[in-house]
């Protein structure tokens, strides 16, 4: 038995030695940036295109998982650069753990003015900027013009409504193609993304400007959310949870509705220009894209929720002056060409998308599917949500309120009117139970906190009327 | 009932047995077929919704993709995968984590089934309870420690906090609890050591249990994902499970290759427990038999 253990010790101290010789750390003279990010191939000609331009740093990507940067943020080794969504910004700038650049950013080239004013908002909490965008993106609708041509159906207009989208759904429902073959309408990839363009093309607000009482039982989100059940339900131009079970083969709808219209198999699509991306998989589809702005509502423009993927840099990073530099590199033209070049959204610098001619790449080589993508953002709006509540929950909230609908579960009435009680229940328990929060209610109202401070300010609140935006 | 009849419904009764048994294996099974057939498929095929198992037309691009042998027709380019290393550094550390763990957790059964010292059954419950706690409570102050003994990013940081384990010792005295008391008096009236009972009397005939929990922690060491998560920031020393993330990207999910590199981990998987299955049932029911 003492053998057998000596044998198996002195292998795993062979492997042990063969493991750390053949590891390759050599010591040099280099900056290691960590960048949290997605894996995504992109990133290595990112990372490799910074390395050129700023020779003394690398930059070596760690692949996010949430709880991943908590434990190492909270234990001091979290990573240099941490990219960012909406949904946690807020949180993660008042835990401390994301660096202010509001000092640093304007003079040294990432500050507001370099990106697109919606962006720039977006960059933002409390007043302080804490990340600049990778890329910047608003969802407008991808068609496949040879479907549309296989049903003798006209481009649609640039400036058009949801009534003629819905007009056009119906041709494509109801009457045979030439080619005998049958399509979907539009394959609907995520559910929740479309109702986050219809909120603020309904001219519905999330909060009001103080953030403490959530207004998305509004007549207008009342009337998104109905036009959402309608396309679904009533004119069946988008797939209900049932049909999109049914048709998506594996990994859930999200990519199958994407691999659905990639395939030939539906006319049209509600994304961002990141979707070109993922057309290097279904280089077939290429030659037949083309891109409008999304449908108004009545006489309001099209406004389309504002995403963004933004790269923050860690309060306790050791290399903070050299993770600035990255973000400098992320507003560069070098940078911008390779995200216009990519396809992977919009570049953050607005200079280098200043119009569809700018943005034609190997993908697609149609200016106007490209002028789309900038239309979406400069008529977006960014997503808004509350200092007084858990963006993560109010989007896991918002998440089943839609599916209430897609289920039919509620009345989009109904729904709103859950999903409002939900959330201002939330407001109201955080206020009472943060002390903090109590003193931000205080610096935003100008008035003392009082535990019922809510039943007077519900009733001073006066609706608006429908379609009209604030 | 004659025995004619008797016979009749005992075979009937067997055969149903079998037939739901065969039942379950196939649920049991199809996952596995499934991955495996789609591994040899292109992404299109797997995409096009068709419920047809058999690839249309099978292809070994997904592996040739994963092992660097041919350009990514998705990304144009070679993914530069390091399969190899995440390989190497999976069978790697949990050759490392088992070894240690096997040999700590035997001398501590050893101590607690063997030995009497005061308070030993108190300190046995103490550390039976740490089992109790979810990992997710421990999460911090484990990486802490790591911290602190400079393990971030290490094989250590992998290996160590994996080679200690109380259910390993519990497994093992349970295990030596049923060996008679008597061969240990033998040896002492022979003059042994605990040093040399443990070695030359004890261990031997511990071995089905050494065997068990050694491919349990194998196993377990193999598939382990969380921490290597956590612990690694350098590709260079991911294990296979952490490294088969650079395969789901906002590039798109590729399932095709996903499924090849989920084909390439389990097959060393399948392996040890084809070998071992026989050790590992009796390790396991052995070690349950006596309290």
């Amino acid at each position: 038995m003492k053998a057998v253990f000596a044998i198996l010790l002195l292998a795993f101290a062979g492997l042990y030695a063969v493991a750390q010789i053949t590891l390759g750390r050599g010591r040099d003279q280099v900056v290691h940036l960590t960048w949290a990010t997605d894996p995504n191939p992109a990133r290595t000609q990112q990372c490799e295109l910074f390395s050129r331009m700023y020779p003394g740093i690398r930059v070596t990507v760690d692949p996010t998982d949430r709880t991943k940067l908590l434990v190492r943020c909270a234990t001091g080794t979290g990573p240099d650069l941490i990219d960012t969504s909406a949904l946690e910004l807020v949180s993660l700038a008042e835990t401390g753990i994301l660096k202010d650049l509001t000092p640093y950013a304007v003079s040294m080239g990432f500050g507001p003015d370099k990106t697109y004013p919606q962006a720039a908002k977006a960059m933002m909490a409390g007043g302080k900027q804490y990340r600049y965008p990778c890329n910047v993106w608003a969802n407008a609708l991808i068609y496949n013009k040879a479907i549309f041509a296989d049903y003798g159906l006209a481009a649609p207009p640039k400036d058009w409504t949801w009534e003629q989208l819905i007009q056009i759904g119906r041709q494509i429902r109801q009457s045979k193609p030439r080619s005998g073959r049958a399509y979907l309408v539009i394959a609907n990839w995520a559910g929740l993304y479309l109702v986050m363009d219809l909120l603020p093309s309904h001219g519905a607000r999330f909060f009001s400007d103080d953030g403490l009482i959530c207004e998305l039982d509004s007549p207008q989100a009342i009337a998104a959310l109905q036009l959402y059940h309608d396309l679904m339900h009533v004119h069946q131009i988008i797939p209900t949870p049932a049909e999109s079970s049914a048709l998506s083969s594996q990994g859930g709808w999200g990519v199958g509705g994407i691999n659905w219209f990639s395939s030939g198999r539906a006319a049209m699509i509600i994304i961002g220009r990141w979707y070109l991306v993922i057309t290097r998989n279904w280089p077939d589809i290429r030659p037949h894209l083309a891109a409008v702005s999304l449908p108004r509502v009545g006489d309001l423009p099209p406004r389309p929720a504002l995403y963004l993927r933004g790269a923050a840099i860690n309060s306790q990073s050791p290399h903070a002056p050299a993770a600035m530099k990255f973000l400098q590199y992320l507003a560069s033209r070098e940078y911008g060409q390779l995200i216009v070049r990519d396809g992977d959204s919009l570049p953050p610098n607005p200079q280098l998308a200043r119009s569809g001619r700018d943005l034609v790449n190997d993908a697609c080589g149609d200016p106007a599917f490209h002028q789309a993508f900038i239309d979406a953002v400069s008529n977006s709006q960014p997503l808004e949500f509350s200092p007084f509540v858990d963006a993560p929950q109010v989007w896991r909230w918002l998440q089943e309120t839609v599916e209430k609908i897609e289920n039919r579960l509620a009345t989009p009435a109904q729904a709103c009117a859950q999903l409002a009680d939900e959330i201002n229940k939330a407001i109201r328990q955080n206020l009472q139970r943060r002390p903090d929060l109590q003193q931000r209610y205080e610096q935003l109202t100008g008035k003392p906190y009082r535990d019922d401070w809510w039943q007077t300010r519900r009733q001073a609140a006066a609706p608006r009327a429908p379609n009209e935006r604030p | 009932m004659s025995p004619a009849r008797r016979i009749r419904a005992a075979s009937l009764a067997a055969s149903a047995r079998f037939t739901l048994l065969c039942g379950i294996g196939f649920v049991i099974a199809v996952p596995f077929i499934w991955m495996t057939a789609a591994s040899f498929k292109p992404l299109s095929e797997i995409e096009s919704g068709s419920l047809r198992m058999v690839p249309h037309e099978a292809t070994l691009n997904n592996y040739r993709v994963l092992l660097n042998r041919m350009p990514d027709p998705g990304a144009g380019r070679r993914l530069d995968l390091r399969f190899g290393r995440w390989y190497f550094n999976s069978f790697f550390v949990a050759l490392g984590v088992t070894v240690l763990q096997v040999l700590t957790s035997a001398m501590a059964a050893y101590a607690f089934s063997r030995i009497a010292w005061r308070g030993r059954d108190t300190v046995f419950l103490l550390y039976l309870a740490t089992m109790m706690i979810p990992g997710l409570v421990t999460l911090i102050p484990n990486f802490q420690i790591m911290v602190w003994l400079g393990f971030l990013n290490t094989y250590h940081g992998l290996i160590v906090p994996m080679a200690f384990s109380a259910f390993g010792t519990f497994l093992l005295r349970q295990f030596m609890l049923s060996i008679p008391p008597s061969l240990d008096e033998a040896a002492r009236i022979d003059g042994a050591s605990h040093w040399s009972i443990f070695w030359n009397v004890i261990m031997p005939l511990a071995r089905p249990g050494l065997v068990a929990l050694a491919i349990l922690t194998f196993l377990d060491a193999y598939r382990s994902f969380f921490w290597p998560l956590i612990m690694l920031n350098d590709a260079q020393l991911y294990p296979l499970s952490v490294g088969l993330l650079e395969l789901d990207s906002s590039y798109g999910r590729q399932t095709n290759l996903i499924m090849a590199a989920a084909v390439l981990a389990v097959v060393p998987l399948i392996i040890v427990f084809v070998i071992f299955q026989k050790l590992l049932v009796k390790g396991i029911q052995l070690g349950a038999v006596k309290g």
